[in-house]
């Protein structure tokens, strides 16, 4: 009871503070009042009674200020004061406050933003029921690594071991596949799962249900369960959806219903999963990724199950021990794989929660977003210095202000703490403005297209971290300058005329700070150049094939509803049309998007290469005029023709550089290899062909691909899907006057691809030109930042110097030696900033080239670009980093020497 | 003025609740009381008065309502509430113990 007392009246303190101010003012008069009568009563005069009361009294001021000790809110009310006394402060310093709170919002929006996609891809948790009974299986390499389950059927003998497991789950990495929406062609994510999949997670659908066991059989009529944010952002969250029928690669699947709000997808790394069908829908849907006479699904799975009660985790290892020996003897073919899919008969039984993409991809993923953090902290570092050097600068600038306080009788805690509130409002100020730039910068980079899509928001774990940010700038950036601010000599300020003890210890706090800043600037100025090396080398790379005035049209006539052989027919049609069109020099039907690869791994006839008969080779799809209309030359051999058909043998035109490479000489006519998985495709080379680039950046740069040959659609048992044609006029008009012929055919065909050759080169270069914009971006954002810092901390010191250079130019000094003089100072921290920067550059670059240039990621390798360290590269940053420092420290030096001297004399 | 005594550090509390026992009375008030009752012989720094008195509002031993003084001004009047009543029978008690034992040992030495 008495402590709610306490509160309230603590409470009603604090939300009535002017009432109680009031009131206790007249409380006091009164006294006085009532003194001063009682006085006058004893016959003194009035004005001597009113001293006399007042001397009785006590100071009014002080016996306030006790009062309002008395009732414990003596704290919040301070508090109320300075933060009151700051914002007036600030808002009469707009300039600094604004430039402040800019740098600061800048910062600490694109740590913000930058972070959204790092949660967005790594922290967000999948929230599965009873979590720590999961585990994930995973089929090792032969070095014992784990890997990934490589087919649906070793996955089914997995799920047989029901003893150790209540129940089995499998679900593919996410594939591309593609349906028809609104009469237009969509890409969407799909992951081929099994029938178990919502079980063993412990959810339930938010719609309808999962597809069945019935519904996995091979051969059962096609199903998919609709992801939940596919559902309410491309079906507006229509429950109708559930029955209805849509056309995905062309097929009527089903929907059956609609994931549950939580599941994003079973890798959750910001691709969020559209659509959820059976393993069995893999042939169907990826026609392309697997042979079709192969004898199981290979598919790449991750398999989660859950134990039994009492079944450890040990235990469950040791049976799946026992199960990976019999798979190698059951499915010997599987484990004769080399290259990307090479698994041995090992096997990993992992807790789920121990893992978050894959045991193999989770160091190497962490690493790259703490690079990506850590380059965006170096931006947050150097507008945190820059803060520090501007509240440095003007607590120096108001020294006179802190110790005339000081005499008067303030403390120097209440001093700090005031200071100390002012920089905490600038960053919190900054905080705000931070997340409105962040919140602006994430829809900006969601509108550009990437080749996936990253489910990004501002959670509250985004939030929490820009706000705990600026809390930390304000307090560590704040304290510091205002510990410093505090620390003067009273009388020495007091006394001062003007004339100040130039500083001339070098290390000073302030050159510090400018040094880092120009150094950081640098670096991020050398990480831009690396990644403009990069996408140089790929536009500089031999593209070896015709670009000028080739243009694609792609469409897929199952969505039409066509048979195979009506498709023969149409297509047959659409390639003479457009062969028609004027100009048009050579055109080709081709299968998917031109010189795209798929790996392969094969097995050349005759062949002695170790380690095994077995190697990885790039496919490309090709037909007949193909060679023809990319201007691929033959070396040896013929092309494709029409006498390449289904059902004739199968042939290859392979690249000079597999013929050297795995026959041994340039012209291979006439020899064969199958592909691995196989052993019935043996397949005849009939031509040489010069080796080209690819139309991937990926495959040149970032990983590029091993020998490669072509083979012809004709023969692959799919339908063409793309005409290639090259015109001797504009690629572009072509590009229309396709799409005029597509539409003549039939009007419901629909235009998946239109684009010219050239366009589609530029667009598989956006993933690093994106980069490569956004650490220049950020460089730039960077030298603005120091050079901010610069400007203030030459400013600063020309006006403490300016009594100094006011008598030396009385004196007779010329204005070019007082610049000099200033001059000299700058360029010393400029030169050792940019020295530091490039030596950290130089270190970089070199820590890239000796890093092996490859990371395994498990699945797939990924290639690191090997950087040259280019001297006139690092030289241009020099000079760049110099030229706007000196421009930083030129303007506020002029404005010293252009001072009349009288003005300078006087000048406080 | 020189035989006044100042009061004590902590006996302050005791004799304001004491007064405000009778009946509620403004601040200006009390140090009257104080000094009549006590003959003159104890003074109490009027300043003093306020910030005890705030205090020991704080605390809920005494109350504050607005009311009309003698002269018809509006004046904050002091009342002891129930907690301070039982408050104050306890400090009276401290007070005769300590004042008890200071008497003895002035007497006996």
């Amino acid at each position: 009871m008495r402590a709610w007392d306490i509160l309230r009246s603590r409470l009603r303190s604090i939300v009535f503070r002017d009432r109680r101010e009031s009131d206790l003012s007249e409380e006091l008069q009164l006294h006085l009042e009532r003194e001063t009568e009682r006085l006058q009563a004893t016959g003194l005069s009035r004005e001597e009674a009113r001293l006399q009361a007042r001397r009785l009294f006590g100071g009014v001021e002080q016996i306030k200020e006790a009062s309002r000790d008395a009732r414990g809110t003596a704290g919040w009310d301070a508090l109320v004061r300075d933060t009151r006394h700051g914002l007036r402060r600030l808002l009469r310093d707009w300039r600094f406050t604004t430039a402040a709170v800019l740098i600061l919002g800048i910062a600490i929006g694109a740590n913000t933003a930058i972070f959204s996609v790092v949660n967005a891809v790594l922290f967000r948790k999948q929230a599965f029921a009873d979590a720590n009974r999961l585990v994930n299986i995973y089929q090792n390499d032969r070095s014992g690594k784990p890997m990934i389950v490589i087919a649906y059927a070793a996955y089914m003998e997995m799920a047989e071991y029901t003893d150790v497991f209540s129940g089995t789950m499998a679900s593919s990495i996410p594939n591309p596949v593609r349906y028809l929406h609104d009469g237009a062609i969509r890409n969407a994510v799909a992951e081929f799962s099994s029938s178990t999949y919502l079980k063993v997670l412990g959810l339930q659908p938010s719609l309808g249900r999962w597809f069945d066991e019935t519904e996995e059989r091979p051969g059962a009529p096609l199903v998919a369960v609709l992801g939940h944010q596919a559902w309410t952002r491309l079906f507006h969250a229509d429950p109708s959806i559930v029955g209805r029928v849509i056309r995905m690669e062309g097929l009527p699947v089903t929907i059956v219903g609609v994931g549950p709000a939580t599941l994003r997808g079973t890798l959750d790394v910001g691709l969020g999963t559209d659509f959820w069908m059976p393993i069995t829908a893999v042939p169907a849907m990826m026609p392309m990724g697997a042979p079709r006479d192969a004898p199981t699904i290979l598919v790449p799975l991750f398999v989660k199950a859950r134990l039994r009660d009492g079944v450890t985790v040990a235990q469950a290892k040791a049976a799946m021990d026992v199960l990976g020996r019999r798979l190698a003897d059951e499915y010997p073919d599987q484990f004769r794989n080399s290259g990307e899919f090479a698994i041995g008969p090992g096997i990993t039984v992992l807790p789920s929660a121990d893992v978050r993409v894959h045991p193999q991809a989770d160091v190497p993923f962490m690493a790259l977003a703490s690079i990506v953090l850590f380059i965006v902290g170096l931006v947050l570092a150097i507008a945190c210095s820059n803060l520090a050097t501007l509240l440095l600068v003007r607590g120096a600038a108001r020294a006179k202000e802190v110790s005339v306080r000081l005499a008067m009788g303030a403390t120097r805690r209440q001093l700090v703490r005031h200071l100390l509130i002012e920089s905490l409002l600038l960053s919190l100020a900054g905080g705000i403005v931070g997340c409105v730039l962040a919140w602006w910068g994430m829809r900006a980079l969601q509108t550009i297209e990437l080749p996936f899509r990253v489910d990004m928001n501002v959670d509250y774990r985004v939030l929490a971290f820009a706000i705990v940010l600026s809390l930390v700038t304000g307090v560590v950036f704040g304290l510091a300058p205002a510990i410093k601010a505090t620390r003067i000599d009273l009388l020495q300020t007091l006394r001062d005329e003007g004339l100040q003890p130039i500083d001339h210890r070098r290390l000073t706090l302030k050159n510090a700070l400018i040094v880092v800043q120009v150094a950081i600037s640098v670096l991020l100025l050398g990480g831009t150049s690396i990644f403009l090396q990069a996408t140089a080398a790929t536009r500089a790379l031999r593209v070896g094939y015709a670009v000028d005035g080739v243009a694609m049209l792609e469409t897929d006539w199952r969505f039409a509803g066509y048979s195979e052989s009506a498709a023969k027919t149409a297509h047959d049609d659409l390639l003479r049309r457009i062969e028609a069109i004027p100009g048009v020099e050579s055109a080709a039907l081709l299968r998917g998007l031109p010189m795209a690869s798929t790996g392969m791994s094969i097995v050349v006839d005759g062949a002695t290469s170790q380690p095994g008969p077995e190697v990885e080779t790039h496919m490309i799809e090709g037909g007949p005029g193909f060679f023809d209309t990319l201007r691929i030359p033959l070396l040896y051999g013929r092309v494709f023709d029409a006498r390449d058909r289904a059902d004739s043998p199968r042939v290859a035109v392979i690249t000079e550089a597999m013929a050297r490479k795995y026959f041994g000489a340039v012209d291979a006519v006439g020899r064969r290899f199958r592909l691995q998985v196989d052993p019935n495709s043996w397949t005849e080379v009939i031509g040489v062909v010069r080796d080209t680039g690819t139309g991937d950046f990926e495959d040149d740069i970032i990983d590029p691909i091993g020998p490669t040959y072509y083979r012809s659609y004709t023969q692959s048992g799919a339908q063409a899907t793309t005409v290639l044609a090259r015109t001797s006029r504009d690629a572009a008009s072509l590009v229309a006057a396709m799409q005029r012929e597509l539409r003549a055919v039939d009007i419901t065909l629909p235009v998946i691809t239109a684009k010219t050759m050239a366009q589609r080169l530029e667009e598989s270069q956006t993933a690093p030109t994106v980069v490569a914009t956004l650490f220049a971006v950020l460089a730039g954002l960077g030298l603005v930042l120091a050079s901010i810092g610069l400007y203030a901390v030459v400013a600063f010191a020309v006006a403490r110097r300016s009594r100094e250079i006011g008598i030396r130019m009385a004196l007779g000094a010329r204005s070019q030696q007082v610049v000099s003089s200033i001059a000299r100072g700058v360029a010393a921290l400029i030169a050792v900033g940019t020295g530091i920067g490039l030596f950290s550059t130089v270190l970089l670059m070199l820590a890239m080239r000796a890093g092996g240039g490859s990371a395994d990621i498990g699945i797939g390798n990924l290639t690191v670009y090997r950087p040259s360290i280019d001297p006139l590269a690092l030289l241009a940053i020099a000079a760049v980093t110099a030229a706007v420092g000196v421009l930083a420290a030129f303007v506020p030096a002029r404005r010293a020497v252009r001072m009349h001297p009288l003005v300078a004399l006087r000048h406080e | 003025m020189s035989d006044q005594t100042d009061v004590l550090q902590g006996t302050l509390d005791l004799l304001i609740m004491r007064t405000v026992a009778l009946e509620p009375m403004h601040g200006w008030a009390i140090a009257q009381r104080i000094n009549q009752i006590s003959d003159e012989l104890l003074r109490v720094q009027q300043g003093s008065l306020y910030p005890a008195l705030h205090r020991l509002e704080h605390q809920g031993w005494i109350t504050a309502e607005w009311g009309s003084s003698e002269n018809n001004r509006r004046a904050r009047f002091y009342g002891l509430t129930k907690a301070g009543r039982k408050q104050l029978t306890t400090e009276v008690e401290k007070w005769e113990r300590l004042s008890a034992g200071v008497n003895l040992l002035l007497q006996r030495t």
